[in-house]
């Protein structure tokens, strides 16, 4: 699938973003450098895809503007707005799920459903502060052969956003919003998360009043790149049914 | 050290069945078959009389040498029958079940004997992979990820769903919770370097059955290695060892026994048709596998394995002492024993027990 690249204004940013796709509209807030995937081409053959760089992560320049992570889904909201008129589901990565959550908590009229995977927002283990780029990078995936099939962010890039990250990213108030969040909504973990504990996903589980989690077996924290295949059905089921992706529909029958 | 009872509930006459496996189920008459299961319900409750610690059951398939397919039930009934005695299901067949079944099975046997339960993760002997047409060389992938589902289950408070490799449940949300927190205690029975370092990494416990002592310390000096860089000590209830046991009441008697038991020249441990046997292990190591290369079985059962070796054989002084160089070299603190053996029927064993809680275990509570 060919994804097109452009530029949305939003909220004083101009945003980069890959469109590709037809139907009901996903939003995807991506960790930099996992916007294209085999999840990206399998969500934009059935949906209108948008996966956008949020101001200060990959290629962007450096945001000092934003003072918390719901200014940042304010921007993702903003550059929603200006792409489509209707509903979206959004789809949030790592850190992108924390500015999701807070986009579905501040949009609520605008976003159907809502998808973390990894999300970093509670319980997150933080790598050690003097880990490089490769460290970290080897850290998000459960098996070392994974890891070197994709590329570590860039020293510039790394730090930038580490940046970011660390002045938006610790929001002890986020647990208590979670309530607030009513549209269906899935948050998806790697078994083997060496960056967010075991423990989160229960809260989301417990809070959120339409949720369901999911734990993909023997991933890491990139779920994509450990586990491709299982990863890509969970979240587009989940695209596709929402919260009764839980009734069966495989068949068992062998012999009709 | 602690001694547990393993429990074969074995079909009575199991000395009339062919050397095949499967055994036709046309040899089980159905009074017999009520009749052994009582006898076997009996050697447990005096085993719990004369001290032993724990009664283990194992799922075995397709015979009545362990006619116990379904050890959480068997598990159930003993458990009401013996009401003090640890019950270890050593174990459910990992590869061959519904994993999500298997945690409800510990679950509800956890509640029901109040905390007694002594779980086991096994894959099994590699004629049980046919039993419900598990591909052999899935065997090892299903272990180790039912594993990881099972103690999820057993432990995650909110429902949830499990995208596997070989398992995708939508929705997990065990009932009972189990008594023992945060999960039962586990022994993992292998011999396979992955799930000794599962094992160890998990802190859970370490079976090993049947093997040399110099071979078990092979398997357990792995064990501690790893559990030491795991970050923890396995304790004595950690690492249970099985063995098979003849204990008479003089070492000259015991050889008797044994001397009559080569002269009727036993029958094989596994006995499968060659071909099915090699195919099966083909599949297992991922080796090439030729029908055409092998002359066919014979009608009468062209079969394969090693006759079934006594590991713990003599008077219980000769007894103890074996059973101490399991303690001493492999740091094993629990011995699980078969004493249904080829040639002693129900009431030998009601005797063997009495005489290894009399004259056995309390050397066994000396170290």
């Amino acid at each position: 699938m060919v994804f097109t690249e452009g530029v949305v204004d939003a909220a004083g940013f101009s945003i980069r973003y890959w469109e590709a796709g037809q139907g009901r509209p996903m939003l995807m807030l991506d960790q930099t450098s996992w916007q294209d995937t085999m999840l990206h081409d399998a969500l934009a053959e059935k949906y209108q895809v948008f996966s956008l760089e949020l101001p200060g992560m990959g290629e962007s320049a450096v945001n000092t503007t934003s003072q918390s992570v719901g200014d940042l889904a304010t921007v993702a909201a903003a550059a929603a707005t200006a792409l489509t008129s209707e509903k979206y589901t959004i789809i949030g990565t790592s850190f992108g799920a924390n500015v999701a959550l807070w986009h579905a908590m501040q949009s609520s009229d605008q976003v159907e459903a809502l998808i973390l995977v990894s999300p970093t927002a509670i319980l997150s283990q933080e790598p050690p502060a003097n880990a490089t780029s490769q460290e970290v990078h080897a850290m998000m995936f459960a098996h070392a052969e994974n890891a070197q099939k994709f590329n570590s962010l860039s020293a510039q890039v790394f730090a930038k956003e580490k940046e970011l990250i660390q002045r938006l990213g610790h929001d002890a108030g986020v647990e208590a919003k979670l309530a607030d969040i009513h549209c269906p909504t899935l948050a998806i973990f790697g078994k083997n998360d060496r960056l967010v504990s075991p423990e989160a996903a229960r809260v989301y589980r417990e809070k959120i009043p339409n949720c369901n989690i999911a734990i993909v077996y023997d991933a890491g924290h990139c779920i994509v790149g450990d586990r491709p295949e299982a990863f890509v059905n969970s979240v587009v089921d989940y695209s596709e049914h929402w919260e009764t992706f839980i009734v069966g529909h495989q068949s068992g029958l062998i012999y009709p | 050290m602690k001694a547990s009872l393993f429990a074969g509930m074995g079909y009575s006459e199991r000395h009339k069945f062919p050397l095949t496996w499967p055994v036709p189920p046309g040899y089980a008459d159905p009074e017999v078959s009520v009749r052994s299961y009582q006898e076997g319900m009996d050697e447990c409750a005096l085993a719990e009389d004369v001290g032993f610690d724990w009664i283990s059951l194992s799922e075995h398939h397709y015979s009545g040498r362990i006619p116990t397919g379904t050890p959480a039930v068997m598990a159930a009934a003993v458990a009401e029958r013996c009401k003090r005695i640890t019950i270890a299901v050593l174990g459910h067949l990992l590869p061959l079940n519904n994993p999500i079944r298997v945690a409800e099975e510990l679950a509800l046997l956890d509640n029901l004997t109040n905390g007694r339960l002594v779980a086991g993760f096994l894959r099994g002997t590699p004629n049980e992979d046919q039993v419900y047409s598990v591909n052999p060389s899935e065997g090892r992938g299903r272990l180790l990820e039912s594993m990881d589902l099972i103690l999820k289950a057993l432990t995650e408070p909110q429902p949830f769903s499990w995208e596997g490799r070989y398992y995708q449940y939508r929705t997990v949300a065990v009932w009972p919770r189990p008594v023992q927190q945060p999960f039962p205690p586990v022994i993992v029975g292998t011999r396979s370097d992955d799930t000794i370092r599962y094992a160890a990494e998990n802190r859970l416990g370490l079976g090993v059955s049947f093997l040399s002592v110099e071979q078990t310390a092979v398997i357990t000096d792995k064990y501690h290695k790893w559990c030491e860089e795991a970050g923890w000590t396995p304790g004595p209830d950690n690492i249970v060892y099985r063995g098979s046991i003849y204990v008479a009441e003089t070492d000259e008697l015991a050889n008797e026994w044994f001397e009559g038991l080569l002269k009727s020249k036993p029958g094989p441990n596994i006995p499968l048709r060659r071909t099915v046997a090699e195919a099966i292990q083909s599949a297992r190591t991922g080796g090439p596998f030729d029908l055409r290369g092998l002359v066919a079985g014979s009608p009468e059962g062209d079969v394969v394995g090693n006759a079934l070796g006594i590991n713990f054989i003599g008077g219980p002084d000769t007894v103890a002492k074996q059973i101490k160089e399991f303690h001493d070299r492999c740091g094993i603190g629990v011995i699980d024993m078969p004493f249904q053996q080829n040639k002693v029927d129900h009431k030998a064993v009601m005797a063997e027990l009495e005489l290894f809680g009399r004259e056995v275990i309390p050397q066994l509570r000396e170290f």
